[in-house]
């Protein structure tokens, strides 16, 4: 199958979604895919408040190196489990001219810092997309699925605009890992009355997914949140 | 069986679940608050309770009321929580009491940092709190044998009345691996806990205390102690070996996370055709150290590595199980900061070339 980048006209693109769905890698992925595919200048905020590790934060030097401006608590502040909120949030939102991607953190707690830029963010016109892995045990069905997705909603104060189908077991994906999760986005989608907008799995198994089963764009992802024992060269966790 | 993604917090919680826990008792900390989030959410389906104690000098003590029922009963938290519960800890020692304790390590001393850490292997192993007495500690390296050994932990706490521990640092806490869960779990008998606290009516009422001012009396509880820790030396040592083998010129011995590290490393020196194989201690009390010595003084392994995130802590029982019959060597990173593959690539290349420093761990 031939993988194509999925794009929007909305300016402002946030990835949400159940802890652990894969919303940073995701974001990350698109955020580096943006920032080479086409010339409007890329933004990440990393607005997750709730994890401790593997935030986008963490794929800093990667994003700055494709040329993606990191909004990212300053200094050892970055290490720190705090719900820290920066202005420049609020100021990349309303001043860039580009594409600015939103990581949030998980679930509805994490979700709920939205809330307080909803005034932001409606102006300027945005894709609110949910990340859904349906090998994760809150979402592994279609009412599991919904209740995130309303949970979300209602601390974030924003609705969905699309589902992204991110179903994998990290090494272990196969493409019946990702049609499974793909359909069960097609069902969410129908309740929810929202399309899935994309589906996104590693590069080896988006090849070989059939396109008369998976009828949205398939977003190749490469695999940036690392494990310490899977990556050779990176020096040392975020320092 | 369904395989899962988890985060290994959340493994663990549901492996605690599937092992028949029903009461919790935690205070919040970094890195391992999914194991609460998830408890809130799963213990209520189960008919279980969870309560969040003001502290976990309180949690400690509400362990030690719970476990004395008899039901499985645990706690997680990270380094500076366990730190505030050892009191506790030793009294359900004394008591004799299968309390399971989950110990997801960050940095320290002090209140130290998040990131992931191995600094509290001395803390867990050697007693932690006042007196004599051991918790038998399972350090996992997968999110699989994290469900595995959670789910052994209050096997083996209820064979042998004795509180244990998981141990394992934030990563495996934090990071996702596909888990699966048995479907119809059964375990060995346990002894009956004829001891427990469930109402005297009809009977003697009993009393679990640590409390001895008898000193004959207090003697005979340590020695009852010390039996159940030589037969925990004797059955329940566990360990992997992976790549171990005639041409090893270095035997690597690691730990949880630092051991998946190593296993890059001994991959790709192998492709380099310089044969390293690595002892993974899995129980680290009791500690495998015979099974280490029998490597170590094989002939062809100049020296014996230990690579922990720490200072230099279990390289002291790998020193004494190694007893001078081959030089003792250590690597280690601490506060957080994760050693790569890399960094111990280059150290062990080192230790070939012989331009290793002389004095290995902080102790020398």
């Amino acid at each position: 199958m031939l993988t194509s980048f999925p794009s929007f006209d909305k300016r402002v693109i946030i990835f949400a979604g159940a802890y652990g769905s894969g919303k940073t890698e995701v974001a990350v992925n698109y955020a580096i895919g943006l920032a080479t595919s086409q010339s409007q200048s890329v933004s990440i905020i990393d607005l997750d408040i709730v994890n401790p590790y593997f935030r986008s934060r963490e794929a800093a030097f990667e994003l700055e190196a494709q040329g993606v401006h990191v909004i990212m608590p300053h200094n050892e502040m970055c290490h720190a489990d705090l719900p820290i909120i920066l202005p420049e949030i609020r100021g990349e939102i309303e001043r860039s001219d580009g594409k600015v991607i939103v990581d949030v953190g998980g679930d509805d707690v994490g979700a709920r810092v939205l809330s307080s830029m909803v005034d932001a963010f409606a102006p300027k016109g945005y894709e609110f997309l949910i990340v859904l892995n349906a090998r994760r045990p809150f979402t592994s069905d279609v009412a599991g699925s919904l209740k995130m997705m309303r949970d979300i909603e209602i601390s974030s104060r924003l609705k969905f605009t699309g589902i992204v189908s991110n179903t994998h077991l990290i090494g272990e994906t196969t493409t019946e890992t990702v049609t499974e999760g793909y359909e069960l986005a097609v069902e969410v989608g129908r309740a929810a009355e929202i399309p899935v907008a994309f589906v996104s799995v590693v590069t080896e198994v988006a090849q070989q997914l059939d396109p008369n089963v998976v009828k949205v764009p398939v977003f190749a992802l490469s695999r940036q949140m690392l494990k310490p024992w899977e990556e050779k060269v990176k020096a040392v966790r975020g320092l | 069986m369904t395989r899962i993604l988890m985060k290994g917090n959340e493994a663990i919680a549901e492996a605690a679940i599937r092992a028949g826990a029903i009461y919790y008792f935690a205070y919040p900390i970094t890195p391992q608050n999914e194991v609460g989030e998830y408890m809130a959410r799963r213990l209520p389906e189960v008919g279980g309770v969870f309560v969040q104690a003001e502290s976990e000098v309180a949690v400690g003590n509400m362990l030690f009321g719970a476990v004395a029922s008899g039901k499985r009963v645990f706690t997680s938290s990270s380094s500076p929580g366990i730190s505030l519960m050892q009191e506790a800890i030793s009294y359900m020692a004394g008591a004799r009491l299968p309390v399971v304790l989950i110990n997801i390590m960050r940095g320290g001393p002090g209140l130290g940092g998040i990131l992931p850490s191995q600094a509290d292997y001395f803390q867990s192993t050697k007693g932690g709190g006042h007196g004599d007495y051991r918790v038998l500690v399972l350090a996992p390296s997968t999110l699989q044998e994290a469900v595995d050994l959670t789910m052994l932990a209050f096997h083996l706490a209820d064979k042998y009345c004795n509180p244990t521990m998981v141990l394992a640092d934030g990563m495996i806490g934090q990071m996702m691996e596909p888990v699966e869960f048995p479907e119809n779990y059964v375990e060995e008998p346990v002894p009956p806990k004829d001891w427990a606290t469930t109402g005297c009516q009809g009977r003697a009422p009993i009393i679990i205390k640590s409390l001895a001012l008898d000193p004959v009396v207090l003697e005979k509880n340590n020695l009852v102690l010390a039996e159940k820790y030589k037969l925990m030396k004797r059955d329940e040592i566990r360990f992997e070996a992976y790549k171990i083998n005639p041409k090893n010129r270095i035997l690597v011995v690691s730990y949880g996370t630092m051991a998946r590290i190593c296993q890059t490393v001994i991959d790709e020196l192998e492709q380099e055709n310089i044969s390293v194989g690595l002892l993974r201690p899995i129980t680290l009390f009791p500690f495998p150290a015979k099974e280490i010595l029998a490597e170590a003084i094989k002939p062809n392994i100049e020296s014996v590595l230990t690579v922990e995130m720490s200072m230099g802590q279990m390289v002291e029982d790998v020193e004494w199980a190694v007893k001078d019959k081959k030089p003792v060597e250590f690597y280690g990173r601490t506060g957080g900061i994760v050693p790569t593959p890399e960094e111990v690539k280059d150290y062990i290349m080192k230790i070939l070339a012989k331009e290793t420093p002389a004095v290995k761990s902080w102790n020398g």
